[in-house]
């Protein structure tokens, strides 16, 4: 049988530690160094990221065709339970490294324009290094509790660039936000760090998942029995613990992924500037939550898998409905990105774990290429603001026709945006295409009642399609709607198309976009993506276990993929005809359009409030929450404290009682003591009064009545 | 290798004492320097005493051998005619269990003494009885006998009294006496333990030395005492040879109870029909529970908090609360390992309910100091819990979040007295955007804010999460407290994300706005000493949460003899 000290023990030198160590130590040096240096802050954190990206491709193409090298140390122990580090670089981790990176660089690069006149840049760039660092340490580790602990630092600079303009008082209050939903995911996270350690006593994966394999089910416990430091070790849990783990553990991605009932946070975290935006709140970040889930798929048991699937589905629809009535770009683009990350979830879920990883690094390049179009954009219109001016320029209906003003952004935008809606051609329509397939394949196999996230799913696709191209109608098409707007005895500075800093960074994800950069193909299987990331087999126990797509017959797959492409590809162009009709360039809009708070009519009102989840946990749940611990602070304060406060006044009186017993009782009690033996005393002193006639007369009266007592 | 280095980090202080006692009133501005001197040479003894502490040594909690830096020496002795004879030592040693706070209470109280300088008044009584605190406060940690640990930890008292009633704030009467009272009840409970003890355990050496059995101390070895043992279990000594004892780690064996003694282990002392050493070992819990302190005996602690001068409250948090702690696991746990198992549901259950209902009034308070005095509440929730759980684990969690928590909450207490030193004001609601005034104030308070909330990277997160898995494993390995505890106790991590977050965003975030516009002049960013208390304490957080091997190392083994007695007892 395996010891578990074999599993996790030291593994020998490897000079790729030192490459690991700067990819890490070069994002958290810029992190340090870029407060003191001013002025050339943008351009050295940017250098910096350029060395990082450099050393990332040059690690990709040096273990490109390994099957991943593992690196592990000690780390600390408690009592005889060794706890280790490590590393491992596989193909998941090496694209991860240079989408991060690439994405990190351009942001960088970027900002250095759209930060321009920021005097906190120092500090911008700094916190974009501590981001990058963390983000690169989930990637890099292969030990759960390592992810956690960079998973929580990603949330702490995710929470410090949300803040940026901590001034104003809405984005300290997204930053709180977005920190305390996460940490609410992280809850779970945390209990399935505790069932996985109390069964294997360790958080390496490699330990983990060896461990799992042996593991058993013996009626209804979950048992693991393995060696460690030569000991035979026989833990056994209830097996519904199995499960619990995965959820447990799927709950700290619903939080950093943004998913239902937690993704809340996301659409405020659009306070951040516009860049951050873009790296942390699309690209990133938030995929790391995907990223987490393929590092445990193997352990997730079928009922966890299930959850996670309809979660997914639930928050792609949910997101896709709130998006498409929107005003304000950025939240187009966020609840977007809720949507799509949805369909990543359901991906992992249903098991088609390469297609869920195909989407995040599709949709990594063209929603961050969207966000920064949207972020030029945003930035170009901000020129125009002045002291007499005064508008919102993320609002979609201020804008309207820029095309012409703008048609690189209009054509970097329009790449990603068709990436977006899932058109042949563009990236997006691969990766979503193969996780429609696959999910279909998944609900025909299951059957029962999870047809409903089939039908999620593709309507998910219309409406993408729908809120995607209403995004392009209101912002590029028509005529320019601001200078109708703005006071008639101003005039408006011309609008112009953004820098070479902000179209070259654009540009590269447009391109990163097109079906092309991963094949000539229309199929995701023939992609390089497919030939190098092949979905993994489950090592939970059998009874336990979720069926692998890849043991269904490979005929099901090829019945229902022309279907699946038929159907989506008719409903995402369905999608852009009825945004057409409704947003046409010459769509007239009623007049208050432009002027109202919110949208009329039922639908429309729960889509732009996102179906009331925040109002629930604003209005209803925190509310609550804060009436209870004053209820609380009350009770402390006022019961229990004042519980002491009466024992030590009851002491107090009590004193003045026995006081007062023994000043008017006991004291009483002698004085009426020395009273009665005074009045004694003198009674009988009085008797002894010297004079014999008395004496004698007492004598004589004595005398008689002894007399009388002998007599009778 | 220092011989007697205890006794010279003990008494450093107590000498610097005397010399501000000695000094004349007129030379006000040394009183300080002595004090930080005194201070600093304790600290730099205690380094050297955590360097020679030899982590190899194993051995359970209960034998003299696993001690070390042991000086031991009679103090005094009390023929008792045929009940035989009681004698007292002066006995100090560490091991892994107390190691850690010894070393945490040298560092606190040295940085304690930096953020002093500010005091203005009387000095000459403030510095000496703070000098006179830290030789209590050190000896309580080393002591190992129960009269000479009682003996500091009542002692600890006087000067807390009157350093809070004298140097306090404005309601300082009544928090000095509500603190006083609280831990005298605390006191009391512990002392009537401590009699019973002395009444029922004897010193297996001594009384082989009173019987002639052994000729001296050095020929006690293990077999000699274990004979000895044997014969007073059977009966076959005489009375008035044995020799009762107040030696703690004679009481955690359970060998040297006598026979049919009342607090034994076969004993058949009943309290209400409750075994006598159930009653005990609630009565030492009680007693230490106040102190640490876990709900419901915490109302004292936001009083001595607020009211207290800066230094004081680093003191209290920093190290004060971590006697509690140390007292549960040095006598209560010790002692009586089997009670311990069989209240660990209840104990586990205080342990949660003080974690949630710390957090939840935190998120409640108005006053800065408050909200961090019911965080102190929640985290020390966390001791109890780990202790509960009887694990390994759960236990390095426990010590390891004392230690972790005396860094923290210092840290925090220090950065509140930054504020109201310069506006003397604390109060939430009153400050606004304070970012962009101090903005280097507002990043350590933002890492200490962090740090105490959990963050990884910090401390408070190995401790934390040494805890949780701990108290999880417990019901697979031992069965002390159920799988839902440590799941629901999670809960407490998001409350405490919520309390310190939402005041950042109050007073620290926003439009700069103040409620008194005089203090725009005063509010100014960190000046020298300020940093000078800060950066270490940082430093020392950020270390103990990247590498807890510097420590652990060091208290594994210890832990494990410890776990390894409890385990023992519930066989």
């Amino acid at each position: 049988m395996i010891d578990l000290n074999d599993i996790i023990s030291t593994t020998e030198f490897n000079p790729l530690i030192y490459w690991i160590i700067a990819l890490m130590a070069i994002p958290l040096l810029s992190f340090f160094t870029t407060t003191f240096l001013k002025k050339i802050a943008p351009i050295w954190g940017t250098l910096l990221l350029g060395v990082n990206l450099s050393i990332s491709i040059y690690l990709a193409s040096q273990y490109w065709d390994t099957t991943g090298v593992s690196i592990r140390g000690n780390w600390f122990s408690i009592g005889d339970t060794q706890l280790t580090y490590s590393f491992l670089i596989d193909q998941l981790a090496l694209i991860m490294l240079v989408v991060v990176n690439f994405i990190s660089v351009l942001v960088h690069f970027f900002s250095m324009e759209y930060m321009r006149h920021d005097e906190n840049k120092p500090r911008y760039f700094g916190l974009l290094g501590l981001f990058t660092f963390s983000m690169l340490g989930i990637i890099l580790f292969y030990d759960l509790l390592f992810i956690f602990i960079f998973w929580e630092l990603v949330g702490l600079s995710s929470f410090l660039l949300i803040g940026f303009w901590f001034e104003k008082k809405s984005a300290s209050l997204a930053a709180n936000k977005a920190f305390i939903m996460n940490r609410i995911g992280d809850l779970g996270f945390i209990t399935g760090l505790m069932i996985l350690y109390s069964q294997f006593q360790t958080f390496d994966l490699e330990g983990i998942k060896s461990l799992t394999v042996l593991s058993s089910i013996e009626d209804g416990n979950w048992v693991a029995e393995y060696f460690k430091n030569g000991e035979l070790v026989r833990n056994g849990l209830d097996g519904r613990w199995l499960s619990a783990a995965g959820i447990a553990l799927f709950c700290g991605a619903v939080g950093k992924s943004a998913q239902f009932p937690l993704q809340v946070w996301l659409p405020d975290a659009m306070e951040g500037p516009t860049p951050v935006s873009a790296l942390i709140h699309a690209a990133t970040m938030v995929a790391a939550g995907v990223f987490m889930i393929a590092r445990i798929f193997v352990i997730l048991d079928a009922q966890a898998l299930e959850v996670v699937a309809v979660v997914g589905a639930i928050t792609a629809f949910m997101a896709a409905v709130a998006a498409f009535s929107q005003f304000d770009i950025k939240k187009v683009l966020a609840y977007s990105t809720i949507s799509q990350l949805g369909y990543m979830v359901l991906a992992m879920g249903v098991g088609a774990y390469t297609a869920g990883l195909f989407h995040l690094v599709t949709h990594a390049m063209f929603k961050a290429g969207l966000f920064l179009s949207a972020g030029t954009i945003i930035h170009q219109l901000h020129q125009l603001e002045d002291k007499d001016i005064n508008f919102d320029p993320q609002d979609m209906r201020v804008m309207g026709g820029l095309r012409k003003y703008m048609p690189v952004t209009f054509i970097c935008f329009l790449i990603c945006a068709l990436a977006l809606a899932g058109l042949p051609g563009f990236s997006g329509f691969l990766s979503k295409d193969a996780i429609l397939l696959n999910t279909a394949v998944w609900i025909d196999e299951k059957g029962g009642g999870f047809y409903f996230i089939e039908v999620l799913a593709f309507a998910t696709v219309l409406i993408t399609a729908f809120y995607t191209f209403r995004m392009i109608f209101l912002v590029f098409t028509g005529d320019f709607r601001l200078p109708k707007l703005i006071p008639a005895n101003t005039t408006l500075k011309p609008l112009q198309e953004g820098n070479i800093f902000l179209q070259l960074p654009m540009i590269l994800l447009a391109i990163g976009s097109l079906s092309v950069i991963f094949g000539f193909t229309m199929k995701a299987e023939n992609t390089w993506f497919y030939s190098l990331i092949q979905d993994p087999i489950f090592l939970v126990p059998e009874s336990y276990a979720a069926f692998n797509l890849m043991d269904l017959p490979h005929e099901w797959f090829e019945n229902l993929h022309f279907r699946v492409l038929a159907i989506s590809i008719a409903l995402a162009l369905s999608g852009v005809v009825i945004a057409y009709f409704l947003f046409r360039p010459g769509a007239k809009f009623s007049a208050s359009f432009v002027e109202q708070r919110e949208p009329i009519g039922v639908i429309a009102q729960i889509s732009f409030y996102h179906w009331y989840q925040n109002a629930l946990y604003e209005k209803i749940i925190l509310k609550f929450i804060l009436w209870k611990v004053k209820r609380i602070a009350w009770f402390d304060r006022v019961i229990l404290d004042g519980f002491i406060n009466f024992i030590a006044k009851f002491q107090v009186v009590f004193a003045h009682l026995i006081a007062w017993f023994d000043r008017n009782i006991i004291d009483g009690f002698v004085h009426l003591t020395t009273y009665t033996t005074g009045r004694v005393g003198q009674l009988t002193r009085s008797v002894q009064s010297g004079n014999v006639q008395a004496y004698i007369m007492a004598a004589l009266a004595f005398l008689i009545l002894m007399l009388i007592w002998l007599l009778f | 290798m220092i011989e007697n280095l205890l006794t010279y980090i003990i008494f450093t202080p107590l000498l610097g004492a005397l010399v501000v006692l000695l000094l004349p009133q007129s030379k006000t501005s040394s009183f300080k320097w002595v004090a930080l001197v005194a201070l600093g040479v304790t600290l730099v003894l205690s380094v050297l005493a955590v360097t020679s502490f030899d982590a190899t040594v194993e051995g359970l909690t209960n034998s003299e051998e696993q001690l070390q830096l042991v000086d031991k020496a009679e103090w005094f002795s009390v023929e008792l005619g045929s009940l035989g004879k009681f004698s007292v030592d002066y006995f100090v040693g560490v091991d892994g269990l107390n190691l850690s706070l010894l070393l945490l209470a040298a560092i606190v109280l040295f940085i304690g003494a930096i953020s002093s300088f500010g005091i203005k008044q009387k000095q000459k009584g403030y510095f000496g009885l703070y000098l006179l605190l830290s030789t209590s406060v050190l000896g309580c940690f080393v002591a190992l006998d129960f009269f000479l640990f009682y003996l500091f930890f009542e002692f600890m008292l006087l000067p807390m009294y009157f350093l809070i009633g004298i140097w306090g704030g404005p309601k300082r009467e009544y928090a000095a006496i509500k603190f006083f009272l609280y831990t005298l009840v605390g006191s009391i409970l512990i002392l009537i333990v401590m009699i019973g003890l002395y009444n029922s355990v004897y010193d297996p050496v001594k009384t082989g030395l009173e019987a002639g059995v052994i000729e001296n101390v050095s020929e006690a070895s293990p077999d000699m005492i274990s004979s000895i043992q044997y014969a007073v279990q059977a009966g076959q000594m005489e009375s008035e040879n044995i020799v009762k004892s107040f030696n703690m780690i004679s009481m955690a064996d359970d060998a040297n109870y006598l026979p049919d003694s009342f607090l034994g282990k076969n004993s058949y002392g009943e309290i209400f029909g409750q075994s006598a050493r159930w009653i005990a070992f609630l009565a030492l819990l009680i007693g230490f529970a106040i102190k640490l302190p876990a709900f419901p005996f915490h109302t004292w602690l936001p009083d001595a908090h607020v009211e207290a001068p800066t230094a004081v409250s680093v003191v209290l948090a920093g190290i004060l609360l971590k006697i509690g702690g140390y007292g549960i696991i040095r006598t209560a746990f010790s002692f009586f390992p089997d009670s311990a198992f069989h209240y660990s549901w209840l104990i586990g259950f205080f342990g949660l309910f003080s974690i949630l209902y710390g957090a939840m009034n935190a998120l409640a308070q108005k006053d800065l100091k408050r909200l961090i005095a019911y965080s102190s509440v929640s985290h020390m929730g966390f001791v109890l819990l780990g202790l509960a759980a009887m694990t390994v684990e759960g236990v390095t969690g426990a010590i390891y979040q004392m230690f972790s928590h005396g860094l923290i909450s210092s840290m925090l207490f220090l950065l509140v007295g930054v504020l109201y030193d310069r506006t003397h004001d604390r109060g939430i609601e009153n400050y606004g955007g304070l970012a962009s005034k101090m903005p280097k104030f507002t990043i350590l308070i933002t890492i200490a804010f962090f740090a105490s909330l959990g963050l990884p990277g910090f401390s408070g997160f190995i401790a934390e999460l040494m805890v949780f898995i701990g108290a999880f494993k417990s019901s697979t390995v031992i069965g002390a407290i159920p799988y839902w505890m440590p799941v629901v106790a999670t809960l407490g991590l998001v409350l405490g994300a919520g309390y310190y977050l939402w005041t950042l965003q109050r007073m620290f975030f926003g439009k700069f706005w103040v409620k008194d516009k005089a203090w725009r002049e005063t509010l100014v960013d960190l000046n020298a000493r300020e940093y000078v208390m800060l950066v270490p304490l940082v430093i020392l957080i950020i270390w103990f949460g990247i590498y807890p091997a510097t420590l652990l190392d060091l208290i594994n083994n210890s832990v494990e003899g410890f776990t390894q007695l409890l385990i023992l007892s519930v066989e």
